[in-house]
């Protein structure tokens, strides 16, 4: 059996989003169970079904460290400043 | 018969093979071989029995009445339809089996002057892609493996004459009329092609002997189907309002 992951896009501007993963035997019939076990009530109008070996696995080299919250502005500083200095002066 | 008398009977053993079928499918829920498996053929059973309601409903006001209430010689189902499956290998051939002759069964009544009949099986047909890529690809998959081919090969060709059956019953005035689209003799003969060349590869050696069985068309039941049929009426012997 191989795993698979499969994607569900629904109608309209809806990105792909993952629905789950499932054990199949071959690519074939992958697209047969990842329908019946995702997709039977009509959840998306589109499907991706990806053979996990395919899949590009990230490791913390390439994910970002979790302190930086300067990556994080979220324009307090600004808005502070702004109500300190009404009239902008500085 | 009239042509009108023909058609419902010809209805009335397509639902009846539908509900069996359905029936049967069932029992595999829960137990099936994994889980992917064990939903998609659950989902499968499910598609049968609506084809059986759908089919029911043009013939009578009471599906209820006419899919359990009936004396068990006045069903019409074929006995490969109404075979007990305990064993995935045997599920599974008859699932194709079954499958191979709905689309052919449909096809015919695609263009049927029925209109709700035509209505019907352009729904079914539909779903019927997925049942045969679901159940054609599992059968090939397991055929491509020694062990599976000793298994699910002797199953398939013994099980494979048994759906001669499908198409037993009267046609008579039907083709004429526009109900069917091909005679009961054509489909039969297109479904026995389709069936070798699916299995082409494989070399299954199917002999489909010389008659095509009938008993079931003709009110016989066969040995599976009191059990099958006492399941199918447990919850309405307990509850007789219940509804499907």
């Amino acid at each position: 059996m191989n795993t698979y992951e499969v994607f569900l896009k629904k109608a309209g501007k809806e990105p792909f989003s993952h629905a789950g993963s499932l054990d199949a035997p071959d690519d074939e019939l992958a697209l047969a169970y990842a329908r019946e076990t995702y997709g039977r009530r009509s959840e998306g109008e589109q499907m991706w079904v990806v053979d996990r070996s395919a899949v590009l696995v990230g490791d913390a080299i390439n994910l970002a460290m979790a302190d930086r919250d300067h990556r994080h502005n979220d324009g307090h500083l600004v808005a502070e400043l702004r109500q300190s200095d009404p009239g902008h002066t500085r | 018969m009239s042509p009108d008398e023909t058609a419902k009977e010809l209805v009335l053993a397509f639902a009846d093979d539908e509900l069996c079928v359905g029936q049967n499918h069932s029992w595999w829920i829960a137990v099936g071989p994994f889980l992917e498996e064990d939903l998609a053929f659950s989902s499968i059973a499910q598609d049968e029995l609506g084809h059986a309601r759908a089919l029911y409903s043009l013939v009578s006001n009471d599906v209820d009445r006419v899919a359990y209430g009936r004396p068990h010689s006045e069903y019409r189902s074929a006995h490969l339809a109404e075979l007990l499956c305990h064993d995935w290998t045997k599920a599974l051939a008859r699932h194709v089996l079954h499958d191979l002759a709905e689309e052919i069964r449909w096809t015919a009544l695609l263009n049927s002057s029925w209109p709700e009949l035509k209505a019907v099986a352009t729904r079914a047909l539909a779903e019927e892609q997925f049942h045969i890529h679901h159940g054609v690809s599992l059968a090939r998959r397991l055929l491509s493996s020694p062990d599976g081919y000793m298994r699910l090969a002797p199953v398939l060709s013994e099980l494979a004459p048994l759906g001669r059956e499908y198409f037993a019953g009267s046609d008579v005035g039907l083709v004429a009329s526009g109900v069917l689209n091909a005679s009961l003799a054509d489909q039969e003969r297109t479904w026995m092609e389709r069936v070798e060349e699916v299995f082409d590869e494989f070399e299954l050696s199917i002999d489909w002997g010389a008659t095509r069985p009938a008993q079931g068309r003709a009110g016989v039941r066969s040995e599976d189907f009191l059990a099958l049929h006492d399941e199918m009426v447990a919850v309405l012997r307990i509850d007789p309002l219940a509804t499907w």
